[in-house]
């Protein structure tokens, strides 16, 4: 059979020989879950110590939010939107390669996906749950934030269904649950495997609950293999149209900078881009951390480099065409904001982030940079500073420089503004490092499927 | 109340085997269990149903459908709003609310048909009686017969079992 | 968080401390301050309706008189339920014309202000009246001994008859006594050119409305004060677009420093002072005149030999108005050249009955202080200690007085420093009666008892007089009754109804013909000159406690909350100055600490700074808010300072602006646009601009019924900032203080933008931007909880309860006209004490006050369009053009805005909509504003300009 070929040969590609048998692959993903004691956690320790502090300080600035208001923010009555939104817009764009990783690759039979799906889709849930935080917090009275659901109420009042930010709201809602499903039906044979590993009855009693009683009959394997296909041709629509909503909240607007149809595929690319970089970023993590290397290889990192090149060219692509059509257009108000973009009040982010997002991917043209963990972990972070500076760029540049000249004004954040940005990541941080230690960071039964083949006669 | 033959075999490869002689033999398959789809077995089983699309797409399909009526019950005759001019039934704008919870709940339809189907979750089942049917998830294939009621054939098909590569075989109530 | 600028009060943090403090001190005057509310008990004649038709809920409105510079304004008071909330101009009154300016309006601040004096201090403990009283009469019988030879009152400008009256009495009692008034923003100069030219002190009357070519060397008739109002309403008459250029108004300005005039002028020359007297010298010689011009440098020459042709050449229609900081002989040079062309303006006997000139006043004030002659020292609502030139030493003299007491609004400077601090009743809690420049007589009737135990100028004279009961109804009503012809209980029930005395006007007199003065002309350049002025928010700086005009923005500066040293960029260059550095300016040993402010079209040479900022005694709004210039001012006060020097340091800090400056792109043109009267004709912004002709895949909306729509006539809008504060006490717009301005927070529903051009160093004009009211709003389809959302009548409506905050609306505003609640602005977060309870007392109860987190924004007054349907409804009427009139519009002084139903084809704003030189803003948008413009008409001379002739 071709497609078992074929795996074959994939799975000597992507997996290591020291896991190229079931066995071996089986105690690798479980160790860190069963077997702690065969290694130190020090290092998981400090980080864990680091983003729990982290996660103070944000709940502490959420909590001086709720208390006085969203006056502490950097916002001004031009700019009335700062770094919330572009935090929001950031994280949810990381939070969509998860499911582009799992989905389109599973539907496109790339199979060095079974590696890094599971972290890749944790991640996504984690990221998308933070980024949901962030519109919340950004309302001038976040406890009401429930009005943009239709429920029966007092005022008769039913949500304005033109506005992007229902759109948003749905999507995201969606979204997260959606990925929980996807994450959830794919964790369930591994939950089943550590169940039967697991010495300790407590181990052994929570995985089986959650293995829901997972036997590994034919017939299931059957029913999971046709939902989980069927659920990455709805995760691919999904996912892109997230973005793209998040897109439109810009672009639905006449604001000059803002109002660009091609914001929709720009922002999925852009998701997909920073989303790669942070997968990238934790495959190493994982790799070294939990001593992947036999299941995670240079080979993974080399692909998602070539990956990022990739969107790296449609992103400078989308740049230019923003430029062209601003000048095509012939709006002074459009023509002049570029040259605001360039010369104004942020053009250190802007020119930062062109180099980070367009220039310094361009390394991986060379094989060297793609096989060098240290190189694309490094590109990896700088791209997703840049994309944050994207984020904030697009938010800043337009505000700051609209129609109505008289009310120009700039922005400048204050110390709440960047807590609860790094408190965010900090509890991004905390939440997949519990992750690490409570479930399998490698999907087995698919890994094992990938060697079946090569076993098999 | 039937009887099954459960035999376990350390290979896939020998699984796959065994179940095809199986059915050729005219020995009728129960299930296989395995810590990895099989190719081709379900089929052996006879599992080539796709009912499930179905319902998900059913699934997603009405709730769309109801997040639309929703939006045009509420927007044109509830309370209809005079929002920046535009249409009071401003369909562009609405097809993206239906879109985003359509999707989810096809999965959500997909996720209950198919616990349903699978009959999960079941935490306690016979078949975790076998001493070492905890390997299925990890490394061991095990092939499930409907035991021929007489104890002849029973036997024989014990046999016939062990000739096919068998490890052990248990027989189990059920 | 942006850093506290230093000049902000140490303790005008937003949190509360401030409140708290100012509430422990006035915990005494809080109890009186609930319990008094209500009625004077002396009956009181509403403007409307009779007192016994007062239904609660109904606001009665009373006319009545203020005083924001001592020359009554007539006001019409609204009040509900005893309450006064606002005070609106009144029409009949010569002052007022129906329009009124930032003080007046902000008078009603003023009498809820935290900051007020409110009981009767000793030193620093709280005291009663009658423990003053004996005290007083103590003093007073020594007086007597000595026939109040050691008796000194100081008043500011009294135009009061019964005062004037009272105080004239006092001859009799005390022969030796003196009456010593001190207006910190005099009119020496004026007065003793009048002198000179006339042989008596008469006031000059403009009339722009007759005028078609003005020259103002100086002179700001556009500007804030007395006349500002009259002046604005006749300039508005003679730039219409239906006159013919022959007709239009061309306003010359030469100015030292930025005025409205010259903001509004076609022609502006920036001039120092001292050399303006060779422009007058010109136009002289070019009316046969043989005197000396002197020289001037090419620019001014060219622009004055143009304006003198000019000038001559519309001989009857033409006026010449020097200003304070010009000498008397050049007034009287200007009365010579006005004389000469037979100018439309009016000579009037003075209102001002102490013939003595402020500077002299305050001289003897100083001379007896420091003399020890003065032993009885009564100080009624001045503030020398404050506002006297620093020359003078007042602020230590003041003290050497052995009995000294000071009758006040709040415990100012001066009060600190005398022994007796008396808490003086609001101009709408006591009896009196006023005069307006004119002479016009108004009766002062109070709307509200006194909140605090507080007494009145006619009290305190009387009590000077041994009279401890004096009763300031019954003293008006005297002074009046002599005057009555015929029955005055009518009379006196007409004048109070109509809050003008008929005809009380003083007629003009026809002067003898002006000698040609012998003026010197100037010669050289002159040395680095301070030009002083009254600020545009502040006025002398008594209205530092008031929180609406600090935070008023300062028309072409938009600074609030300070003021700051305006410079040439020439002399910014030479000293390596940019915006914000802080300079010492010193003269004569003095030095001011300033921030400097770069000003295109400020002459160079010339530095120009405002009175009133750099309080230290203005409560918790106003300490330490600027700084102050009069410590720089010599002995006989002056306005303009030769010599100062200034001195960069290594400091920094901007008065916070509530708009930043950019200079006008070309392709921004169009958001204000400027047309010459004589391309009027030819009419450049086209109808295409209303954005009605653009296509749009939208559905007509039906438009039955009331459209309401606003069309702002630019061309008439002289940035007086009127319409800002009227919106302000109106709508319950929060102030938000320095903090949040800096931060770039602001909250005044409209905001009247000005812009410079690139290629001239003067501003296209003014334009007041309300919301648009867009007929298809950006703001409201992206809403998410329809809080934003539109109204059959075409209003744009925001609806508080529902608002969650996204802010999505004003970033999707092309005009930025909303305005978000960052903090709770109205409550708990309010600036220093502005929470207090007394300030809410003047909120007006048919406008929601907004919480934190919700956005606010221009709402076409929907209060007043209700209240005008509700009464056509009981008439079963439709509201009449003009039935609904909004606080914007009612409080203009050149009628620029208009408001009306675009469905009634008789409608003003409807004629207005198809004016040739009508246009929306960025209509080319599509948004279909509702709220629209008239381009501003502009009448250039070229040959008086740089390129010129």
């Amino acid at each position: 059979m071709s497609s078992r070929d074929d795996r074959a040969k994939e799975a000597l590609r992507w997996i290591a020989p020291a896991g190229r048998s079931i066995d071996a692959v089986n105690a690798i993903v479980a160790a860190p879950l069963l077997e702690r004691q065969r290694w130190s956690w020090r290092t998981w320790w400090i980080a864990f110590a680091v983003s729990l502090a982290l996660t103070g300080a944000m709940a502490i600035s959420i909590a001086w939010l709720l208390i006085e208001g969203i006056g502490i923010f950097g916002n001004n009555t031009t700019v009335v939107w700062g770094f919330p939104i572009a935090n929001y817009v950031w994280w949810i764009g990381i939070g969509n390669a998860g499911t582009l990783i799992s989905a389109m690759l599973l539907l496109l039979r790339q199979h060095w996906r079974a590696s890094i799906n599971r972290f890749a889709e944790a991640m996504t849930l984690f990221a998308a749950a933070i980024a949901g935080i962030f519109p919340i917090l950004h309302l001038g009275r976040p406890l009401y934030f429930y009005w943009l659901a239709p429920y029966p109420n007092t005022m008769a009042l039913w949500p304005q269904w033109r506005s992007a930010l229902i759109w948003d709201f749905w999507a995201i809602s969606s979204y997260i649950l959606f990925s929980l499903l996807f994450w959830y039906i794919g964790l369930v044979p591994d939950l089943a495997t550590l169940r039967d590993r697991a010495k300790g009855t407590m181990a052994r009693t929570l995985f089986g609950i959650f293995a829901l009683g997972w036997r590994g009959s034919a017939r299931h394997w059957h029913t999971l293999h046709i939902y989980h296909m069927t659920m990455a041709c709805l995760g691919v629509p999904l996912v892109v149209s997230l973005h793209s909503v998040v897109g439109l909240d810009f672009a639905a607007s006449l604001m000059p900078g803002w109002a660009e149809t091609i914001f929709p595929p720009y922002f999925v690319v852009g998701a997909m881009y920073s989303g790669f970089t942070m997968v990238i970023v934790l495959a190493a993590a994982v790799r070294w951390g939990l001593r992947m290397q036999a299941l995670i290889t240079i080979e993974h990192f080399e692909v998602m480099a070539k990956m990022l090149l990739a969107a790296s060219t449609i992103m400078t692509l989308s740049y230019c065409t923003e430029w062209f059509t601003a000048w095509y257009g012939g709006e002074g108000a459009e023509r002049r904001l570029v040259v605001y973009a360039f010369t104004g009040d942020y053009r250190v982010l802007y020119w930062l982030m062109l180099v980070f997002n367009c220039v310094i991917a361009q390394a991986f043209w060379f094989p060297a940079a793609r096989r060098s963990i240290a190189a694309v972990v490094t590109i990896g972070i700088l791209i997703n500073v840049g994309m944050w500076l994207e984020r904030m760029t697009i938010v800043l540049n337009t505000l700051s420089h609209g129609y109505a000249v008289s009310m120009w004004r700039t922005y400048a954040p204050t110390l709440w503004d960047f807590l609860l940005l790094f408190g965010s990541l900090g509890f991004f941080a905390l939440l997949f490092l519990i992750f690490c230690r409570a479930l399998p960071v490698v999907s087995m039964h698919e890994t094992r499927r990938l060697l079946s083949a090569e076993a098999q006669p | 109340m039937s009887a099954l033959l459960v035999a376990e075999f350390h290979e896939a490869g020998a699984l796959t085997t065994a179940a095809r002689a199986a059915t050729s033999a005219g020995l009728p398959l129960a299930d296989a269990f395995s810590p990895f789809p099989i190719e081709g077995m379900a089929e052996l089983l006879g599992e080539t149903s796709t009912r499930l699309r179905i319902w998900m797409f059913v699934g997603g399909i009405a709730v769309a459908a109801l997040a639309y009526a929703t939006e045009v019950w509420s927007a044109v005759y509830n309370y209809p709003i005079d929002s920046g001019g535009r249409p009071e039934h401003s369909w562009p704008a609405f097809l993206l609310f239906p879109f985003a919870v359509g999707i989810f709940g096809a999965a959500l339809t997909g996720f209950i048909g198919l616990l349903v189907k699978c009959g999960l979750p079941r935490l306690h089942h016979p078949l975790f009686e076998i001493n070492g049917f905890e390997r299925v998830t990890q490394d061991r294939f095990m092939l499930a017969l409907h035991a021929p009621p007489a104890d002849a054939d029973k036997r024989s098909a014990v046999d016939w079992l062990k000739q096919a590569g068998a490890d052990n075989v248990w027989e189990l109530e059920w | 968080m942006t850093a506290r600028p230093p000049i902000a009060p140490a303790d005008a943090g937003r949190f509360d401390i401030d409140r708290r403090r100012a509430l422990t001190l006035l915990a005494g005057g809080m109890a009186l301050a609930l319990s008094s509310c209500g009625p004077p008990r002396e009956e009181i004649v509403p403007y409307v309706s009779m007192p016994e038709g007062m239904t609660p809920g109904l606001p009665l409105t009373f006319a009545t008189a203020v005083a924001p510079f001592g020359y009554a304004q007539g006001v019409l008071a609204t009040s509900h339920e005893g309450r006064p909330t606002r005070l609106d101009g009144n029409p009949r009154h010569p002052s007022s014309l129906g329009a009124i300016d930032i003080f007046a309006q902000a008078e009603i601040m003023s009498l809820y202000s935290p900051d007020r004096a409110q009981a009767v201090r000793h030193g620093d403990d709280i005291a009663a009246w009658s423990a003053f009283e004996g005290a007083l009469q103590a003093q007073l019988e020594q007086e007597k001994l000595r026939r109040g030879a050691g008796l000194r009152i100081v008043t500011g400008r009294i135009t009061s008859p019964t005062l004037i009256r009272q105080l004239q009495a006092l001859a009799d009692v005390f022969p030796a006594a003196r009456w010593l008034r001190f207006e910190p923003i005099d009119d020496d100069a004026p007065r003793a050119g009048a002198v000179a030219a006339f042989g008596e002190p008469l006031v000059t009357l403009p009339h722009l409305d007759r005028a078609k070519v003005v020259l103002t060397l100086d002179a700001d008739p556009l500007g804030p004060g007395p006349q500002q109002l009259r002046n604005a309403a006749a300039f508005a008459k003679v730039r219409q677009s239906r006159l013919t250029p022959d007709d239009f108004l061309r306003l010359y300005a030469v100015e030292s420093m930025w005025r409205l005039t010259g903001a509004n002028a076609d022609e502006r020359l920036a001039l120092a002072p001292q050399l303006m007297r060779n422009v007058a010298l010109r136009v002289a010689q070019a009316l046969g005149a043989s005197v000396d011009a002197g020289d001037l440098p090419d620019r001014a020459r060219r622009f004055a030999d143009a304006v003198a042709k000019d000038l001559a050449g519309n001989k009857g229609r033409a006026i010449v108005l020097a200003g304070d900081t010009q000498p008397p002989e050049v007034h009287a040079l200007c009365h010579w050249i006005n004389a000469q062309l037979a100018a439309p303006v009016d000579h009037l006997p003075p209102v001002d009955a102490n013939d003595k000139s402020h500077a002299q006043s305050l001289q003897e004030l100083a001379d007896d202080l420091g003399a020890g002659r003065v032993e009885t020292l009564i100080i009624i609502d001045s503030n020398p200690a404050y506002a006297a030139p620093g020359a003078l030493k007042l602020r230590e003299l003041i003290g050497k007085a052995p009995f000294s007491a000071h009758l006040g609004l709040t415990d100012n400077e001066t009060a600190q420093r005398c022994q007796w601090r008396l808490p003086m009743s609001h101009a709408l809690e006591a009896w009196s009666d006023l005069r307006a420049v004119d002479g016009t007589a108004s009766i002062v009737q109070p709307l509200i008892r006194p909140l605090y135990d507080t007494r009145s100028a006619h009290h305190v004279i009387g009590l000077l007089h041994g009279d401890l009961g004096a009763d300031p109804y019954a003293l008006v009503r005297e002074t009046w009754q002599a005057r009555a012809t015929g029955d005055f209980e009518s009379q006196w029930r007409r004048w109070l109804h109509d809050g003008v005395i008929a005809d009380s006007a003083a007629a003009p007199v026809t002067p003898p013909q002006p000698h040609l003065p012998n003026v010197a002309p100037a010669q050289g350049t002159p040395p680095l000159t301070l030009v002083l002025a009254p600020d545009p928010s502040l006025w002398d700086g008594r209205f530092a406690d008031n929180a609406w005009l600090q935070e008023c923005p300062r028309p072409l500066t938009h600074e609030v909350w300070g003021n700051s040293l305006k410079i040439a960029p020439q002399d910014a260059a030479i000293h390596g100055l940019r915006d914000g550095d802080v300079v010492k300016l010193a003269h004569d040993g003095v030095t001011v600490a300033a921030p400097v402010r770069v000003q295109d079209g400020q002459p160079a040479g010339v530095v120009a700074a405002t009175l009133g900022l750099g309080r230290n005694a203005a409560g918790a709004i106003g300490n330490g808010v600027g700084f102050d210039v009069y410590p720089l001012r010599g002995p006989a006060a002056g306005w303009h300072i030769e010599g100062v020097t200034i001195e960069a340091t290594d400091q920094r800090h901007a008065p916070p602006t509530t708009q930043h400056h950019f200079r006008l792109d070309a392709e921004d043109k169009d958001i204000l646009r400027t047309l010459a009267i004589d391309d009027l004709p030819r009419g450049t912004a086209s109808s295409q601009d209303r954005g009605e002709s653009l296509p749009s895949l939208l559905p007509r909306q039906n438009e039955d019924g009331y459209q309401w729509a606003m069309v702002i006539d630019t061309s008439v809008c002289i940035g007086c900032n009127a319409c800002i504060i009227a919106c302000q006490s109106e709508n319950n717009v929060s102030v938000v203080g320095p903090e949040e301005v800096e931060a770039g927070r602001i909250m005044h529903w409209l905001r009247v933008d000005t812009y410079f051009l690139h290629e001239k160093d003067e501003p296209p004009g003014f334009q007041p931007v309300p919301c648009m009211h867009c007929e298809h709003a950006p703001c409201e389809p992206v809403c998410p909880v329809a809080a934003s959302v539109h109204d059959g009548e075409g209003l744009n409506a925001q609806v508080y309860n529902r608002c969650v905050g996204t802010r999505f609306c004003q970033s999707n505003c092309p005009y930025k006209v909303r305005r978000f609640n960052w903090f709770a602005y109205s409550h708990d977060q309010a600036y220093a004490n502005l929470g207090a309870d007394t300030v809410t007392a003047q909120y007006n109860p048919d406008v929601t006050v907004r919480g934190r987190g919700v956005m606010e924004k221009c709402t076409y007054c929907v209060q007043r369009i209700s209240r005008a349907r509700r009464e056509a409804e009981k008439t079963d009427t439709p509201i009449p053009d003009g039935g609904v009139v909004t606080a914007c519009q009612s409080a203009c002084p050149t009628r620029a805005i208009s408001f009306g139903d675009l469905n009634r084809k008789d409608s003003s704003v409807n004629a207005l909509r198809h004016e040739p030189h009508h246009y929306a803003m960025l209509g080319h948008l599509g948004t279909r504003p509702r709220t629209t413009y008239l381009a501003r008409l502009n009448n250039p001379n070229p040959a008086a300009q740089d390129d010129g002739a």
